[in-house]
């Protein structure tokens, strides 16, 4: 009998499954809410919808015209237009699918192009707009509430004033005060759902790992002499603010440097003036840098002097003062970023990982595949290393410096002295 | 690579570079740095990265692509990356050379209360250029060292007696008590190398002290220094095939002078 070591066998093949599973990152995005507000012309929808959005003033909630989403006129209905004869009060007019589309993106946490409508040409214009990562979206228009696949992505639905398929009835609109306030409450309670549940997600991500080994994937810069004393300089409270700036510059360098190691070469022979063949390397193709701010602007010097005229996104992660979760709330990358070869992510400091996290989740939302990112930090914890190679196991991470998880931030306040 | 044509000399040993965590079939194939068996010699270590600027600063005119197709470069871009690519390799060089320097253990604190065990270096340094393209090196010198002190020789062959002859110095009065970082990207024979090296050591500065940087060295080179100076530490970037018999490095990278100053 063996039952005692079968039983082992049986629990450690549990921890291996656990253990090489790959942890989920829910961002705060993910599952967006969507309000749909419908009523008549002129009803209020919109000024509704953007006293709420004033009320609330967060960058996460956006109202979406369904103004956005007439279809483009062929030339017999452009001269109906023109000649105030075409129908826009008609559900013909309204291209759902196009609707229904980008609704699904967002829910699904992607990004996604709105059309620009313009009612001079009454045609789609080439640029979009892009919206990415809200949390709750109000949809207000005429027939907002007309397409059942749309309603269905709803979680609440309005009617200005009285209609069918409506949870709550506002019957004049702003005036109606009362409306207004479960309206807002309600989104109120949505995105502090939304929250709870994304540190619960972030919290999750910690069990377990201190007795793990790092991700390979993890490179740390090797503390020779010259870091050691370049991080003496750095981390010494009383070196001048000069002093900082410029060994800090000079680490960043480094550590570039190394992160360059990380992205992906092709080999190419050149031929030296000795007429000999030199069989090298070349970049794959374009590397770019997102720059996670405010921290990962410290290393905008050390880029340049590395890459000069590195393409460069830039994101803005803040963490809430109240509850500590990070929060997005800006966001530019070059349009092209899911093309390059390889895309470096900048920040000065990682501590708990939850702003990392989400910031590879933003490029992965982009299109940016896993293994094209190289994430790289003057400074990392063990349980943020491995709470963001968890969720992400392909992107390479390098590290100047191992420190404690708990340490706050404080590279940027030195570099940019305030 | 397959069409790059077969008749010249492909030199040097190759081997997979990339991180440890990709497997060898993830990683492309370079040459890299030969090897030399002397304890006083340190060689950058052979990254993708570093290679890839060595390709970079290796490339004259002329190319081959993928396909093996011939791709005609720029005069003046070519000037530029030049100038851009062998700053970079420079101050790797550099932050490794100083990595030689005698340390002492110091414990600073930090701005959030944590401790650092970290540590100051001792002895003061200066920069010596081998003119003139020695002082190419100088802006990554002063790159990682700000203030630092830089003191020029001017070495050239004898018209009559190909041999190197002395022409100029200008070196800091209290050089002797100063670690000496001397710098020459091309480290062929060596001869103007030792020259200088000579002049140092007259003005009092110990063998030991001496740190000589260089791009590219020849085990030629390395293997006469060892002999003449076996406390003189090397730093290299990479170490080429050999000498030709016009002892230029080969492969190398052409005059490395003329391609930073006037090509």
């Amino acid at each position: 009998m063996n039952t005692g070591n079968q039983l082992l066998a049986r629990v450690a093949d549990k921890t291996a499954a656990a253990m090489t599973k790959r942890a989920h990152y829910s961002p705060p995005w993910a599952d967006l809410s969507i309000i749909g507000i419908a009523g008549s012309s002129g009803s209020g929808k919109s000024t509704l919808s953007h006293a709420i959005v004033n009320k609330l003033n967060l960058p996460w909630v956006v109202i979406l015209s369904m103004d956005s989403y007439y279809k483009p006129l062929d030339a017999e209905a452009s001269k109906k237009a023109f000649m105030n004869e075409y129908d826009f009060d008609s559900p013909d007019a309204i291209d759902f699918d196009a609707l229904l589309e980008t609704l699904q993106d967002l829910k699904a946490g992607k990004r996604a192009e709105l059309p620009v409508y313009s009612f001079e040409e009454h045609q789609r214009l080439e640029e979009t707009t892009t919206i990415y990562s809200p949390h709750v979206l109000i949809l207000e228009g005429i027939f907002a509430l007309y397409d059942p696949r749309v309603m269905d992505l709803m979680d609440m639905r309005y009617v200005v004033p009285q209609r069918n398929h409506a949870d709550i009835i506002v019957p004049r609109g702003i005036e109606n005060r009362v409306a207004m306030t479960m309206v807002t409450q309600y989104i109120e309670r949505k995105l502090l759902e939304k929250s709870t549940h994304h540190r619960a997600a972030l919290k999750s991500l910690e069990a377990g790992f201190e007795s793990e080994p790092l991700s390979k994937r993890v490179v740390i810069l090797e503390e020779t002499p010259q870091l050691r004393g370049m991080n003496t300089l750095i981390q010494d409270i009383d070196t001048s603010s000069e002093d900082f700036i410029f060994y800090f510059d000079r680490f960043s360098c480094l550590l570039i440097e190394q992160a360059l190691n990380n992205v992906h070469f092709k080999e190419l022979t050149v031929e030296t003036s000795a007429g000999m063949l030199y069989h090298g390397l070349a970049p794959k193709g374009e590397v770019s840098a997102v720059l996670v701010l405010r921290g990962g602007a410290t290393f905008e010097a050390g880029l340049r002097r590395v890459i000069p005229d590195c393409r460069t996104g830039r994101l803005l992660i803040q963490s809430n003062v109240r509850t500590g979760e990070p929060e997005l709330h800006y966001l530019k990358l070059p349009k092209d970023i899911s093309k390059h070869e390889s895309v470096l992510l900048l920040d000065s400091q990682m501590s708990s990982g939850g702003s990392g996290l989400m910031a590879v989740q933003v490029l992965v939302d982009h299109g940016v595949p896993q293994d094209r990112i190289v994430f790289a930090t003057y400074s990392a914890g063990r349980v943020g290393l491995h709470r963001l190679t968890k969720v992400f196991p392909e992107i390479a991470v390098v590290v100047g410096n191992m420190v404690s998880d708990s340490e706050e931030r404080w590279i940027e306040n030195r570099y940019f002295r305030c | 690579m397959a069409s790059a044509p077969e008749t010249r000399p492909h030199v040097g040993p190759t081997q997979c570079v990339g991180p440890d965590y990709r497997s060898e079939s993830q990683k492309p194939i370079a040459t890299v740095s030969t090897e030399v068996k002397y304890e006083t010699v340190t060689t950058l270590p052979q990254t993708p990265q570093l290679i890839a600027l060595l390709t970079s600063t290796r490339l004259i005119a002329l190319t081959y692509d993928d396909g093996g197709h011939r791709k005609i470069r720029d005069k003046n871009t070519e000037r530029a990356d030049f100038i851009f690519y062998s700053n970079r390799i420079i101050r790797l060089l550099v932050e490794e050379g100083l990595n030689h320097l005698p340390i002492v253990e110091h414990t600073v604190t930090t701005p959030v209360g944590r401790n650092y065990a970290g540590l100051l270096f001792q002895g003061k340094i200066c920069g010596v250029s081998i003119m003139r393209a020695g002082e190419a090196m100088e802006q990554g010198l002063r790159d990682c060292c700000r203030s630092v002190r830089i003191g020029k020789i001017l070495i050239q062959r004898d018209e009559e007696t190909a041999q190197p002859k002395l022409f100029y110095d200008k070196l800091p009065e209290d050089i002797a008590e100063r670690w000496v970082l001397l710098l020459d990207p091309m480290f062929a024979t060596g001869g103007s190398a030792i020259m200088a090296v000579e002049v140092l050591k007259s003005r009092g500065v110990p063998e030991e002290r001496i740190l000589f940087l260089n791009l590219i060295a020849s085990p030629e080179g390395i293997g006469n220094f060892a002999t003449k100076f076996p406390k003189l530490r090397v730093v290299t970037a990479f170490v080429d095939q050999g000498l030709d018999s016009k002892n230029y490095i080969v492969p190398g990278l052409g005059d490395f002078g003329d391609r930073f100053y006037t090509m």
